[in-house]
């Protein structure tokens, strides 16, 4: 899945195909994300964790394009994206799904991918092909009407669709909340796949199975900031996190589990 | 000339007053109409048809009851405010978690509906309320003011005023202005929506009811009028911030001014044009209004 | 074919019904309805592009209906010209009007787009039934004698039947064609979750103004034939509450946003309204409107998706009783 020209940016030797500087956003007087930074190279898959409340959702509504920071710049491979809007985002190649899924009721699965499709395949012919693929991709029945599918499969539907948009980043809005243990490792390994065929993965997540398996970098959110970053086993570990999740006192080895 | 001159301000100064004291009622009803867009985000395209009802409970209660300027603006609120909640009941809160074409279909369906029973009851004439206490014209250095306008006019503001404070300033506001704003955490707090959003729009059409009652101590009517101040509370609510009661009552006023005016200047066939006209100048230049959210 | 109410074959049916209805029932009162059944199809057809397919839910669209009709007038009494001329005329103006109004009100919610759609269509008719030019409160006539074909003044009904059949035919299949295509991709989605849609590149206001300059441009010519039928407009019959409330009322009845619900919708209240009218002695009453009014809020409140869902629901269960019998 290739789309678009590629003018790569380089970083300390290391290409950057998503950049986030000194992001901020207020509502009023209340400052939801208050300086965040972000790097994410290309064909990574990295998590942003964090407890409620922590900044992390406006922060990715940010570099989604549904949010206007309020300050802060936003580079995708080296493009100013921080006022572009969502269907910019789109055509530039970056995709993302809901937490709350919004699938398209009155339409079938199919449809509902092939409106994804539609971006890069203006003719209908095509369109269908390349949702066809995808549908059978991520093992979901082309015919069954959007209203029909339970939450699994709408999250499943909404990955499937942007995915239709041939993104060359991808951001997943705690994609795989709510799902029995078996359909979590159907998603982990769905994800897997998608970035095994060279889309760059950014996910918010609070399930932490999900986290350690997937990600191999990490950044926790608390308080509008990034606060710590690095590999999940050595984030999990940091003084800082814990205290962020559990509150000043409680310095012991635990583990956050479950949705909220 | 001078003398020309001086009796052309009087009236001018009459016209004046006269548009900012139907202001004032433009003001109370469209706080009924704002306060239903902050609370669920929902435009009521009946709500002037619940003005038109209210002035026709005006003069059912004076015909049949006999009651005072009192008693038949009580009367009208508590009609309305019973209709209000029993709209939202049976019909609202079925369709406002629905498609956009239902929640628009309902109010514009029930509005014909309102609008043409009342036809059929009745008639397309123009009645207005026989003598009250209200009637006769007062005389103030040279302006002549009818009493009843004066009377509505003032007493629209207090209402107004009342319901802001209402809103901001007692527990019951708190309430619905919690559910206006998120409506799952004021479950967490134990607040009932679906009770708050009843009362809401008790409350919006209560107010519609009881300017109805206003002017109807004023100006005359028909079954026609709900539509012209339906249009009239959506540019008042434009002008002063879509959730604003308070803005209702900056621009309420406003376009009671304006109007005036535009009829004084233009002729009485013009007003509507220049009000309405403002009302897409608005959309097109500034939505979010003087002090609201767009 | 999802979006049909019909299979092919009912399809055929239907049209062959159509073009063979005034040679059966060659009677002035039924060719009446006939004709009157096939504006309030056109005119429902052409609102169902912009208030069924994409839901922007236009509750004035007399507007381009009133331009429509007075264009070919104006120009036929203004300069002489055969009132065929003036039907691209009102089309022009009335795409210029849909910029107008898309433009700001498309990038706020849909409230905004009906709220304006009411007060434009308002304001152009107290401000048509002010201007001398346009005849003011009388209105407009057309030619009384026909000068050539292209007047448009034919003796009968028949002509206007097939007239208005071939534009009726024309936007169905122009409806048929979007519905197939990217942009009709595009309707859907934005009907059902405008942010999901922006999300996946949609350009969701280009898309929105582009449904209803279409929209406008049918719904014009829609006003210019009736214009051209009855040879009289003024600002009630151009711009009128009734016009936008049967066209909306027609669509959604028999299903907003799908191909054919408008015509189902026409079948009925055509007949409807004309019997009514009979028993209650014209819409003076106001009967007509409460009528309207009340299936209106039926329809929001128990069926948004008029017949056509009905029927979608109710089908399987009569099919199973009468294979059971």
């Amino acid at each position: 899945m290739t789309c678009g020209v590629a003018r790569r940016r380089i970083c300390g030797g290391v290409r950057m195909l998503l950049e986030a500087h000194n992001v901020a956003k207020a509502f009023g007087s209340f400052w939801a994300v208050a300086g965040a930074d972000l790097a994410v190279e290309e064909g990574e898959i990295v998590g942003l964790i964090g407890p409620n409340g922590a900044g992390k959702s406006t922060f990715f509504n940010c570099l989604a394009g549904d949010t206007l920071p309020t300050s802060g710049r936003i580079l995708f491979d080296g493009i100013d994206v921080t006022r572009a809007t969502p269907e910019a985002h789109a055509r530039a190649g970056i995709g993302r799904t809901f937490q709350v899924p919004t699938t398209f009721e009155d339409m079938s699965v199919l449809d509902n991918v092939m409106v994804g499709a539609f971006l890069r395949h203006p003719h209908r012919g095509d369109a269908r092909e390349h949702a066809l693929r995808i549908v059978e991709l991520t093992g979901l029945r082309p015919d069954q009407p959007g209203r029909s599918l339970g939450t699994p499969g709408r999250k499943r539907l909404g990955i499937a669709r942007v995915l239709a948009t041939e993104p060359r980043l991808l951001l997943l809005d705690e994609a795989l909340a709510g799902l029995t243990p078996g359909e979590l490792r159907e998603a982990i390994a769905l994800v897997r796949r998608i970035q095994e065929t060279g889309v760059t993965i950014v996910i918010v997540e609070h399930i932490m199975e999900v986290i350690m398996t997937l990600t191999r970098r990490v950044l926790v959110f608390n308080q509008g900031k990034v606060i710590a970053g690095g590999t999940p086993e050595q984030v999990v570990k940091d003084e800082a996190v814990i205290e962020a999740y559990l509150g000043r006192g409680a310095r012991s080895h635990s583990r956050e589990s479950g949705n909220p | 000339m001078g003398r020309g001159l001086a009796e052309q301000s009087m009236v001018f100064v009459q016209v004046i007053v006269g548009g900012l004291l139907l202001g004032a009622i433009y003001a109370l009803f469209s706080s009924g109409l704002t306060l239903i867009w902050g609370m669920m985000n929902f435009i009521n395209f009946a709500h002037g048809e619940f003005v038109m009802l209210g002035m026709y409970a005006a003069l059912l209660v004076v015909l049949y009851v006999g009651g005072g300027p009192v008693a038949f603006g009580a009367a009208a609120a508590l009609a309305l405010f019973g209709l209000g909640v029993v709209i939202y009941l049976a019909l609202i809160r079925h369709v406002v978690r629905g498609p956009m074409l239902s929640q628009i279909l309902s109010t514009f369906g029930l509005a014909l509906l309102l609008r043409y029973t009342a036809f059929f009851v009745f008639s397309a004439n123009f009645v207005s309320l026989p003598q009250t206490s209200l009637s006769g014209t007062l005389d103030l250095g040279g302006i002549f003011l009818p009493v009843a306008q004066l009377v509505a006019g003032v007493t629209a503001i207090v209402l107004t005023i009342a319901l802001h404070v209402l809103l901001t300033h007692t527990t019951i506001g708190s309430r619905l202005l919690a559910v206006a704003e998120d409506r799952g955490a004021a479950m967490l707090m134990g607040i009932r929506p679906d009770r708050m959003q009843a009362l809401a729009w008790g409350l919006s059409a209560g107010a519609a009811g009881i300017a109805g009652a206003l002017l109807a101590t004023a100006y005359p009517w028909s079954p026609t009028v709900g539509e012209t101040f339906g249009l009239i509370a959506f540019v008042t609510v434009a002008l002063g911030g879509f959730g604003s009661v308070l803005g209702s009552l900056y621009a309420g006023l406003i376009i009671g001014l304006i109007q005036a005016i535009s009829a004084y200047w233009l002729g009485a066939i013009y007003k509507d044009i220049v009000v309405y006209g403002l009302f897409v100048g608005l959309l097109w230049l500034r939505p979010q209004g003087l002090m609201g959210k767009a | 074919m999802k979006y049909l109410f019909f299979p092919p074959t009912g399809v055929c049916c239907l049209a062959a019904a159509l073009l063979l209805f005034p040679m059966v029932f060659s009677d002035a009162f039924y060719r009446d309805i006939g004709v009157a059944f096939l504006l309030a199809a056109i005119s429902a057809s052409a609102w169902n592009i912009v208030g069924g397919y994409a839901g922007q839910v236009s509750v004035g669209h007399s507007m381009f209906f009133g331009l429509g009709a007075y264009a070919p007038l104006f120009c036929y009494t203004q300069w002489g010209w055969p009132p065929l001329a003036g039907i691209p005329v009102g089309i022009v103006l009335s795409v210029a009007l849909a910029v107008v109004i898309g433009l700001p009100t498309f990038r706020l919610s849909g409230h905004y787009f009906s709220m304006a759609t009411i007060a434009v269509a308002e304001l152009i008719r107290i401000f048509f039934g002010t201007w001398a030019l346009v005849g003011g409160a009388v209105g407009l006539q057309g030619p009384a004698v026909a000068r050539g074909w292209w007047d448009l003044t034919f003796r009968g009904d028949l002509a206007y039947y097939y007239i208005f059949l071939a534009v009726l035919g024309l936007l169905l299949f122009v409806t048929f064609e979007i519905g197939r295509r990217r942009f009709g991709f595009y309707l859907r989605a934005i009907k059902a979750s405008e942010r999901a849609a922006r999300s996946l590149g949609v350009p969701v206001r280009l898309t929105k103004l582009k449904a209803l300059a279409l929209s406008a441009t049918f719904t014009s010519a829609a006003g210019s034939l009736y214009a051209v039928k009855t040879g009289f407009i003024d600002p009630d019959s151009g711009f009128g509450i009734l016009v936008s409330v049967q066209m909306l009322i027609v669509a959604a009845l028999g299903g907003a946003g799908t191909l054919f619900g408008p015509l189902i919708g026409a079948l009925i209240l055509i007949p409807l309204q004309t019997a009514a009218n009979t028993w209650f002695g014209g819409s003076g009453s106001g009967l007509t409107f409460i009528l309207y009014g009340g299936i209106i809020v039926l329809i929001a409140r128990f069926e948004p998706g008029g017949l056509h869902d009905l029927w979608r629901r109710a089908a399987p269960h009569l099919w199973g009783r009468a294979h059971a019998a």
